[in-house]
């Protein structure tokens, strides 16, 4: 480790954003210095890019219900977060910030526009909230979170997880994404209707990533529906931390 | 200006919210859902803003319209928002049948009525803006577009009533297509019109009641009209009490005279069943008219059946980890010495009946409040729910104003998963009941486990201390009409005159938000004391704490309300939602009220705790309230109430002639597919059981997940890890029988307390030392027993049952409700009905898991396998699923019902909980015997892997495989360790034998050879169990 110095996460919590401890949790056990903050803090501080960029090399928007999903999920969320903040996440991510987020975080980053104008998230395609494991598998090398990381397990816990793309140029923006290698995480099946059957969605970088499913509720192996089927794994990490640990050796990288 | 908008998913988009709207009249209507070819659903949202159009566009345009998802319909203030009409009209051409024949239901909130859609919009509005509008109004609703030439206005009546709107709390409009493609609903006029507006004619009056010289017909008429649910002896006692000479020279003095209507709902509240619960504290009469030979020894005079049978009982096992029992909002007990951990649950079931999703959801964030407020406040971490309705498949008839059964449990199901996702909590076990004597009153339980620190901020967590002095605080929501009466409401039977502003819909977001700041606050220890405001509002929450300091002295023309005009009796009995009480020094205010500004959460400083020794109310100056504490807690006549059981009804008789062979596979599917029994995985998966990454076995067992191999089967109980830092967990699980009500509730309570540790016990519960922290809550719904022998009995015989099952295995009570009046008494068709619910017992277990890595789950895993029953002793047809599916007769030669052996429950539980023996950690799988007996046991174990298995027994096959009972296990172990399996239950005195292996056949194979000479058995496919079981079509 340089200087004995951790790498640090912010945990963005408030407004109903609820995984915010399980989030900072996964984080602190890959190695980072875990801070959860109030949305209203930051906003009252006005707590700045600068200042964003010079004290955490990784942001989170964790999972939740914000604004109770009224109004389309993780919307008034990205309004507040536009409005209050103003931050520019992609100069976040130039200047080697990383960010994540998960469900409802993602479906806010998907409402800020990080992925372009023409992506949106909707309601599963059955119309239900739904809480299940599925099996996700990374694709590309472009997503700085998902490297070198093989097909995982991981739940998901959403009613609205249905990406959606423009449908008058669907084609072109699905080819424009690919060319930059933003879809970088699918599910094996289709359990919501999903374009593509997308899980996850990075930026051109990579360094921005967000998705559906939970990493940080599969960080001990004891999590996974199957596990009393090996209790002599019962000690091993779940899948989900390999993300984590991914963020750490980069944050570690840039810090 | 005033603006409507219409939000639609854009056409090439499927729709789910319409589709889900046409599954649910698919259910209801089949006939109708047929006539109906298409169908969109757009959002509504009314809005009356101090803004000009040209502000008012871009703010819309940035909250309301996803280019990408939808359309917007605003008349024309934003014209290029849909296609080339710019209206409804480009949707309709979008439909598959041009021309078609459309109509248009649209859906709005009553006024008054919590609209959570429309506080948020209001708040993204103000995001975007920069400015706060304190005077701008918004509503939200929805308009629902279907397509279809055989539709006519009473088919669209009855899919507005029946699966769009609860017509106490919404309203709705239809509109033909004529209508829609007109832009009338756009007109500022109209728009006005449709804007709720809660016209209350603001009063701030307070009327007195003489009582004095009133007849006992004159108290009760009054009790009556106002609600009160006081009875003679109660009305008497207050009569007196005001009529003291001492009592009217102090009111004198303070210039009161008559008491006021604050200080009778005061005392209504407070003295309510709900509140009191003045059955369980009655004198009782018991007598027994037939007794049961050999049958449990229960007194002929009892004294109070909370403090005999339940309080008594866990004094009777005190244990240093229950750290707070029947004192609190929860119990709490140890979890180390660094964490405790609370339980309560609580039922919402008058409330349900009138509104499924309102009851429910404020159900849930309501126990969610208690456990907010409990000792100095513990952070929720699980839910439960268990719902009892009648049968959802339900065709005859409905009573009325009763909700069809289907339209109830859609609706409970969706307020626990609204609140408890909403709220972050994930809602971990439960379980479904049905009985057509559910139909009259819906029974909706609600439970939320807690975790806590020990020590907070230097204080003891589990205690609350109020000094004279301290302030009361009131945080969270604002206090409404609604909800006035709920306490008074819930302890008098359903009927027609059912008032609905005894109806509330929660606002998970606001609590959330309560909740978070006041878990800061208990950490930087700015406040003393916390409780809920449930039942009895305000007068209840800070009539309770003044108990603390000795009194309390509160202004509540200083409570943030909804709107202006309440009076001030229902400022102080309002029963609106999200709030909670707190007490805070002095000195700490400034701190706790600058964090609730930053928090984003309102509180109201009402006044403060006094030592005085009275609960005294003003509103701004006038003293509008002033009763002695002493009077107001102790003053409730103790009722009294005679019981008399008749004995258990005549067995009933066997059909010998039944051949297990020839009917037995049947049998066992027609069981799995009962509703009692079937797959819950619709239900269960739409609760988040996973949210705060602490699940380590969940309520169903899920195979390959995501996979194509993917397959589910049922887990008895669930476990999580709270504690990051710690290997332990807590283990939950509950018992409810009550088919066995109607045999003798002794035994019926008896199994509620048996099934709940036992399905604790098997995923990994630790029991049967002093140290193993195991602790039950008990709530009770009853048929009304006062005045009614009967149900009286049924109640003493169930709580001495539990008394003397949780003495047996010595399992403390620490926390319990009781919800004593469900009954529904009303009309079908100009006749009068009475409908009663079976006396029930719901029986909600908690343990710690001393270690995670050992909690267990039910499946079946490696084929070779043996499989074991553990217990199995006395089994009994007689009450049983297979006996319900018989109706007159058992099959088979014996028709008994099941008895409790409880040595051996102790070695059994005992052995399970880790407290004997060492060898529990070779089990592969634990399943425990309910219903279906163990042949259903062992089907539930095949599923989850797809599984067969092959077992076989030397007993009469009938009883042996269907039967039900008391603290049996369906056990596997691999090959190699059986033997020391075996000699480890020899060695510790378990009833164990060996039923056969797993298989990997897709067949359960069961056969019996008796030593008669008897054989034969059944073969049946793993695959159709599951079909059977999964029950497809049959739910939503």
């Amino acid at each position: 480790m340089i200087g004995g110095k951790k790498p640090r996460v912010l945990v963005i919590t408030g407004d109903g954003i609820n995984c915010e401890q399980e989030t900072a949790q996964a984080f602190t056990q890959a190695g980072f210095d875990s801070e959860i903050r109030h949305l209203n803090d930051l906003v009252a501080e006005q707590f700045s890019l600068d200042q964003l960029s010079a004290r955490y090399q990784t942001l989170a928007l964790p999972g939740g219900f914000s604004f109770a999903d009224d109004l389309g999920s993780g919307k008034v969320l990205a309004l507040k977060l536009i409005h209050g903040l103003g931050w520019d996440l992609n100069a976040y991510a130039a200047r080697g910030g990383l960010v994540i987020g998960i469900c409802n975080g993602f479906q806010a980053l998907i409402r800020m526009g990080v992925f372009g104008k023409d992506v949106s998230i909707t309601h599963n395609s059955h119309g239900k909230f739904q809480d299940t494991w599925v099996k996700v598998n990374p694709s590309g090398t472009r997503c700085a979170w998902l490297r070198g990381i093989g097909s995982m397990d991981l739940p998901i816990r959403h009613g609205e997880g249905r990406l959606v793309i423009a449908s008058f140029r669907r084609r072109e923006v699905l080819a424009k994404m690919e060319r930059h290698g933003m879809m970088c995480l699918r599910y094996e099946g289709d359990p919501n209707g999903s374009e593509e059957r997308l899980a996850g969605l990075c930026d051109p970088t990579g360094r921005i990533f967000g998705l559906m499913p939970h990493p940080e509720a599969f960080v001990r192996w004891t999590a996974h529906p199957e596990w009393t089927l090996q209790p002599s794994r019962a000690n091993a990490p779940g899948q989900g931390l390999a993300l984590f640990e991914n963020a750490y050796q980069e944050a570690r990288r840039v810090l | 200006m005033f603006v409507r908008i219409e939000v639609a998913q854009h056409p090439e988009f499927a729709d789910p919210m319409a589709n889900a709207a046409m599954r649910r009249l698919a259910l209801a209507h089949p006939e109708l859902r047929k006539k109906v070819r298409w169908a969109r659903w757009l959002d509504v949202y009314w809005f009356d803003f101090p803004l000009s159009r040209e502000e008012m566009i871009p703010a819309l345009t940035e909250v309301f319209w996803d280019r990408v998802l939808q359309w917007v319909i605003t008349g024309n203030l934003i014209p290029s928002a849909a296609g080339k009409h710019g209206s409804i009209l480009d949707l309709m051409e979008a439909a598959p049948h041009r021309p078609g024949k459309f109509w248009a239901l649209e859906r709005r909130f009553r006024p008054g009525v919590t609209d959570n859609v429309a506080h948020t919009a209001m708040q993204a509005i103000e995001i975007v803006t920069g400015r706060k509008f304190p005077e701008a109004r918004v509503a939200s609703g929805s308009l629902l577009v279907l397509e279809g030439p055989q539709l006519d206005e009473d088919a669209l009546a009855t899919v507005a009533r029946d699966i769009l709107c609860n017509e106490l709390i919404e309203t709705w409009t239809l509109y033909s297509e004529a209508e829609m493609v007109k832009s009338d609903r756009f007109h500022q006029e109209r728009i006005k019109r449709d804007l709720p507006r809660l016209m209350i004619r603001g009063s701030d009056r307070v009327e007195t009641h003489a009582l004095s010289g009133m007849s006992q017909d004159q108290l009760l008429d009054l009790s009556r009209r106002n609600l009160w649910a006081l009875n003679p002896a109660e009305m008497q006692a207050v009569q007196s009490h005001f009529a003291s000479p001492e009592v009217v020279e102090r009111r004198r003095t303070m210039g009161l005279g008559d008491p006021t209507d604050v200080e009778l709902e005061v005392i209504a509240q407070t003295w309510s069943e709900h509140c009191k619960h003045k059955i369980f504290g009655a004198e009782i009469e018991y007598r027994e008219q037939d007794p049961l030979a050999g049958g449990p020894e229960i007194p002929s005079s009892i004294q109070g059946l909370f403090r005999e049978t339940i309080a008594g009982t866990t004094a009777e096992i005190p244990r240093p980890w229950l750290l707070s029992v029947f004192s609190d909002n929860a119990g709490i007990v140890a979890f180390d010495e660094e964490h405790a951990f609370c339980i309560k649950v609580e039922t919402h079931n008058s409330p349900s009946a009138l509104d499924p999703y309102g009851g429910a959801l404020t159900g849930i964030v309501g126990v969610n409040r208690d456990i907010l407020g409990c000792g100095l406040g513990a952070k929720p971490i699980f839910n439960t729910n268990v719902f009892c309705t009648a049968p959802i498949d339900y065709s005859s008839p409905l009573p009325d104003r009763l909700l069809h059964p289907r339209r109830i449990l859609e609706g409970v199901r969706r307020g626990v998963e609204h609140g408890g996702n909403k709220s972050g909590i994930p809602t971990v076990n439960g379980a479904l009941v049905f009985d057509d004597r559910y139909l009259g009153k819906p029974l909706v339980y609600c439970g939320t486990g807690g975790f806590m620190p020990r020590v907070s901020a230097g204080r003891t967590c589990q205690t609350k201390e109020i000094l004279p002095g301290d302030r009361i605080c009131m945080v969270g929501g604002r206090i409404g009409k609604d909800g006035i009466h709920g306490a008074t409401f819930s302890s008098l039977a359903l009927d027609d005159a059912s008032p609905s502003s005894a109806v509330q819909l929660g606002d998970p977001m606001t609590q959330k938000r309560a909740a978070d700041f006041l878990l800061e606050a208990r950490d930087m220890g700015l406040y003393r004391a916390i409780t809920d405001n449930g039942a009895g509002g305000l007068s209840s929450s800070v009539g309770e704490l003044a108990r603390l300091s000795g009194g309390a002295r509160m202004d509540v023309s200083r409570a943030k309300t909804k709107y202006a005009g309440l009076r001030p009796y229902e400022l102080v009995v309002s029963e609106s939602q999200e709030r909670m009480t707190v007490a805070v020094a002095p000195e700490k205010l400034p701190l706790f009220l600058a964090l609730a500004e930053r928090r984003g959460v309102e509180v109201s400083d009402l006044g403060d705790f006094t030592s005085s020794g009275f609960f005294e109310v003003f509103h701004g100056e006038r003293r509008v309230a002033t009763l002695d504490l002493q009077f107001l807690h102790e003053g409730c006549p103790r009722l009294k109430l005679e019981a008399e059981w008749r004995g258990r009804p005549e067995l009933p008789p066997t059909q010998a002639t039944a051949s297990f062979s020839r009917e037995g596979a049947e049998v066992l599917q027609t069981l799995l597919g009962r509703p009692n029994l079937a797959s819950k995985e619709w239900m269960i998966r739409q609760y988040d059981h996973e949210v705060q990454g602490t699940s380590v076995i969940k309520p169903l067992q899920h195979s390959n997940p995501g996979g194509s191999q993917s397959s589910v089967g049922p887990n008895d109980g669930a476990v999580i890890k709270p504690k990051p830092g710690s290997p332990s967990g807590i283990a939950v699980g509950c018992g409810i029988n009550p088919k066995y009500s109607d045999w003798d509730p002794y035994l019926m309570a008896q199994m509620a307390v048996d099934e709940a540790i036992r399905n604790t016990v098997a995923v990994g519960g630790e029991f049967g030392s002093p140290d193993s922290v195991f602790a039950l809550v008990d709530n009770f719904c009853w048929p009304d027993p006062v005045g009614d022998k009967d149900k009286a009995a049924a109640l003493v015989r169930a709580c001495f049952g539990m008394r003397q099952a949780a003495l047996e295995v010595s399992a403390p009570f620490v926390s319990g409700k009781d919800s004593m009046k469900n009954d529904y008494r009303g009309r079908l068709d100009g006749a009068e009905v009475k409908i009663s619910v079976p006396p029930t017992l719901l029986v909600t277990a908690v343990a710690k898991v001393p270690d995670v890595r050992l909690a267990r789950s039910s499946e079946f895993k490696l084929t070779g396998d043996a499989i074991y029953l553990l217990g199995g002793e006395c089994l009994g047809l007689v009450g049983s699923e297979l006996h319900a599916v018989r109706g007159a007769t058992v099959p088979g030669p014996r028709a008994r019902l099941p008895e409790p052996r409880w040595d051996s429950a102790r070695r059994i539980y005992s052995w399970l909980g880790f407290a004997q023996g060492k060898e529990q950690g070779r089990l592969r799988s634990v399943h425990d015997v309910s219903d279906g007996g163990i042949l259903a046991a062992v089907a539930e174990s095949c599923l989850a892997r797809g599984f067969g298995a092959s077992i076989q027994t030397e007993e009469e096959p009938w009883e042996f495989y269907f039967g039900e009972g008391f603290h049996s296990f369906v056990v596997t172990v691999s090959e190699p360790d059986s033997a020391l399996l075996e000699a480890e239950w020899t060695a510790l005195g378990l009833p164990w034998r060996k039923l056969g292996t797993v298989t990997n056949t897709d067949r359960l194979e069961a056969r019996f050879a008796q030593p008669t000479g008897e054989s034969g058995g059944i073969s049946v496919e793993v695959r159709a169990l599951r079909s059977a079981w999964r029950k497809e079509g049959y739910w939503e």
